[in-house]
């Protein structure tokens, strides 16, 4: 019944993947865009870190007592570069500094040991040093600021003989409750990771789905343009094959391009965990909230039907275009199908929305990959499973209806009524 | 008798456009049957309906007594169809384009090779079949396009305007394939043209449409004693009222 499925599927591919827009926007830029972003973060970071290491700041010690000593030298064990200025006042120090490599001066003024002694505040100036070089100038004032802190602190529990309960009566120890179970990570790690899965699990998915749609458009479209879209009607073999051979062909290349994008973005977040140091200790599977077997098997499915489901779609849709751009612009119409999904899941659970709302989000093929993404770390399948099946409805749905236009003379008399429309009006 | 291609009152409207009116003619297996008439007398939208690609609003057609509405899938194994403006697919190289083509009609490899080879030596390309379609002339390209359509010897080569956009040479050459190929293979030619003198060289019996109609039919030598012509034009031009 699908004579000739293999031969125009290869055919597909090869004209998809040897098409160089969609060669250089659905898999070389993926494939690229995130790398680059990534190495772009690890440069910036790397050289972030070295210039730490490396930094020099000035001090100007007008005290010149026991305590200002002690500060001083906590700045040199920190690995600091200290330069003693020898102007009496920040004024006198500013212009040459501007010159020199130092990215925080501090003052401390006269008195300041006193003061200590006396049990009295006592205060210490840090100017940053702003160049205009990047990100990297924060750093030094705020390395500075938090040495100072840990010598305030030092210097507290000395005078209170160790009694961190004088210092802060009250600490607060955070911890997690997962799936009905007690973990011992802050809520403030976890946050960080959910955000991150809800903003950009639906993100991911989104854009996957985006260039999908925009292959299967080509791939009808361009035989229009080509003008090889009659001939191949003409020969033998199934209109069926030929439609499914074109969803097929788009599949394999979107999967591609979703390979491409998936790697790009693993080395792109891979460049934050090196920059922030994830932190360690934390196993995700152990305390559930790492995807499991069955969760990826869920997720899979619902990705792929929903993907097959857009192609579909796509190539339905763009069947009644003229040319490649024009498919391309029909099928936009269609993004909103993706997008209000997208951005209600991001900042919202469905089950909170009114009922009215949430059966129009579920109609919406493309929610259900997000809820299953979401359901992958729930551990609710059931909806994920209902996602699924009522996709794969949707799918056949569409696939029938792209496959009466394909086997009917419509997918050819749209372009003849604009062709004899067009002769109409010149006459 | 079993003709090649047997229409019978053919009608096609497109809304309020009449493509196609009450069209009736026969084309013997083994001749060349040409459709002569000015731009939008209707010979593309007949030789749609023949090749399957859209449907009549009245009337029939049939191919080796195949009807070509209900029994389209067994039309599409004995026809091939050259539209006027076809394309190949630009980032095939010219030899991935043939295959793919061929393979439509042979399951067998060897028969395969045996077609492309034959069409590589129709086409005249040479080694530029390897390279790929998208660097092509327009003369070129419909070289490759004629090559595929006889290159598996169909029972009825459907033609639109076969050498539409060649040059002097490129027709040439492509009106001498098609001629070997019916001497040859005892392949059947429907063929479309607004080239009066390409007609007349090609055709064994051509029949002049004008809005949709047969207005006069027979061979061309016929047809010129007939009307006292010199050429199939002016014949044309006497049926057509214009003379």
């Amino acid at each position: 019944m699908l004579k000739g499925l293999g031969n125009v599927v290869v055919k597909e591919v090869k004209e998809l993947m040897r098409d160089p827009k969609i060669l250089i926007g659905v898999i070389l830029v993926p494939m690229l865009m995130f790398p680059l972003m990534g190495l772009a973060v690890r440069i910036s970071m790397q050289t972030a870190a070295e210039s730490i290491k490396a930094m020099s700041i000035g001090v100007i010690d007008q005290d010149g007592e026991e305590y200002a000593q002690n500060l001083t030298n906590i700045f040199s064990a920190s690995n600091l570069t200290v330069v003693s200025l020898t102007a009496t006042n920040i004024e006198q120090a500013a212009e040459g500094i501007q010159e020199s490599n130092m990215t925080a001066v501090v003052v401390i003024p006269e008195g300041f040991s006193q003061n200590i002694t006396d049990d009295k505040q006592a205060t210490v100036h840090v100017y940053g040093v702003f160049r205009g070089t990047g990100i990297a100038e924060t750093a030094g004032p705020s390395t500075v600021v938090f040495l100072i802190s840990q010598f305030s602190e030092y210097l507290a529990l000395g005078k209170v003989e160790g009694k961190r309960g004088i210092l802060n009566p009250v600490l607060p120890l955070q911890e997690s409750i997962v799936k009905g179970k007690v973990v011992s990570v802050s809520p403030s790690v976890l946050s960080s990771l959910v955000l991150s899965q809800y903003i950009g699990l639906p993100i991911g998915i989104t854009m996957l789905i985006v260039f999908a749609m925009q292959i299967a458009a080509t791939s009808v479209a361009s035989e229009k343009e080509e003008k090889t879209l009659e001939t191949i009607l003409t020969m033998p073999v199934g209109r069926f094959t030929i439609l499914l051979g074109k969803l097929a062909g788009s599949v394999i290349v979107a999967a591609v391009g979703a390979i491409a994008y998936v790697a790009g973005l693993n080395y792109y977040m891979g460049s934050f965990t090196f920059a922030f140091q994830a932190q360690p200790g934390i196993d995700l599977a152990s305390i559930g909230l790492a995807p499991n077997l069955t969760a990826y098997l869920v997720l899979g499915t619902s990705l792929f039907v929903t993907l097959v489901s857009a192609l579909a779609l796509a190539i339905a849709v763009s069947s009644f275009a003229e040319d490649v751009r024009s498919a391309q612009t029909i099928v936009g119409y269609f993004y909103f199908l993706l997008f209000v999904p997208m951005i209600v899941l991001m900042y919202t659970d469905i089950s909170i929305l009114p009922l009215p709302l949430r059966l129009v989000l579920l109609a919406m093929p493309f929610t259900h990959p997000m809820l299953a993404a979401r359901a992958s770390f729930t551990g609710d399948y059931t909806t994920a499973v209902l996602g699924i099946v009522y996709v794969t409805a949707f799918t056949l749905a569409v696939l029938y209806i792209a496959a009466k236009i394909f086997t009917t003379e419509k997918i050819l008399t749209m372009r003849l009524r604009l062709r004899r429309q067009k002769l109409k009006r010149e006459e | 008798m079993v003709y090649a291609v047997e229409v019978e009152g053919l009608v096609k409207r497109f809304r309020e456009i009449l493509a196609l009116d009450s069209l009736t003619f026969r084309v013997d297996e083994g001749k060349i049957y040409g459709l002569i008439g000015p731009n939008g007398a209707g010979k593309t939208t007949a030789l749609r309906i023949i090749s399957t690609l859209i449907l009549p609003t009245a009337g029939s057609a049939a191919v080796f007594s195949r009807d070509v509405v209900r029994e389209a899938s067994e039309v599409r194994k004995l026809i091939s169809y050259l539209p006027e403006e076809a394309g190949a697919y630009k980032n095939l190289s010219g030899y991935e384009y043939l295959q793919f083509m061929g393979k439509f009609n042979s399951d067998d490899k060897r028969n395969l090779k045996t077609m492309v080879e034959d069409a590589a030596a129709i086409s005249g390309l040479g080694e530029r079949l390897r390279d790929r379609v998208k660097t092509y002339s327009k003369g070129m390209k419909r070289r490759l396009l004629v090559a595929r359509a006889l290159m598996h010897k169909p029972k009825l080569a459907v033609l639109d305007e076969p050498t539409s956009g060649l040059d002097v040479l490129h027709s040439y050459h492509v009106r001498g394939i098609i001629k070997q190929y019916v001497e040859k293979h005892g392949v059947t030619v429907l063929l479309s043209s607004h080239n009066m003198l390409e007609v007349e060289y090609l055709c064994d019996q051509v029949a002049l449409i004008n809005k949709g109609k047969i207005v006069a039919e027979g061979a061309p030598a016929e047809l010129k004693a007939k009307y006292k012509a010199s050429n199939l034009e002016e014949v044309f031009a006497e049926v057509a009222g214009l003379a």
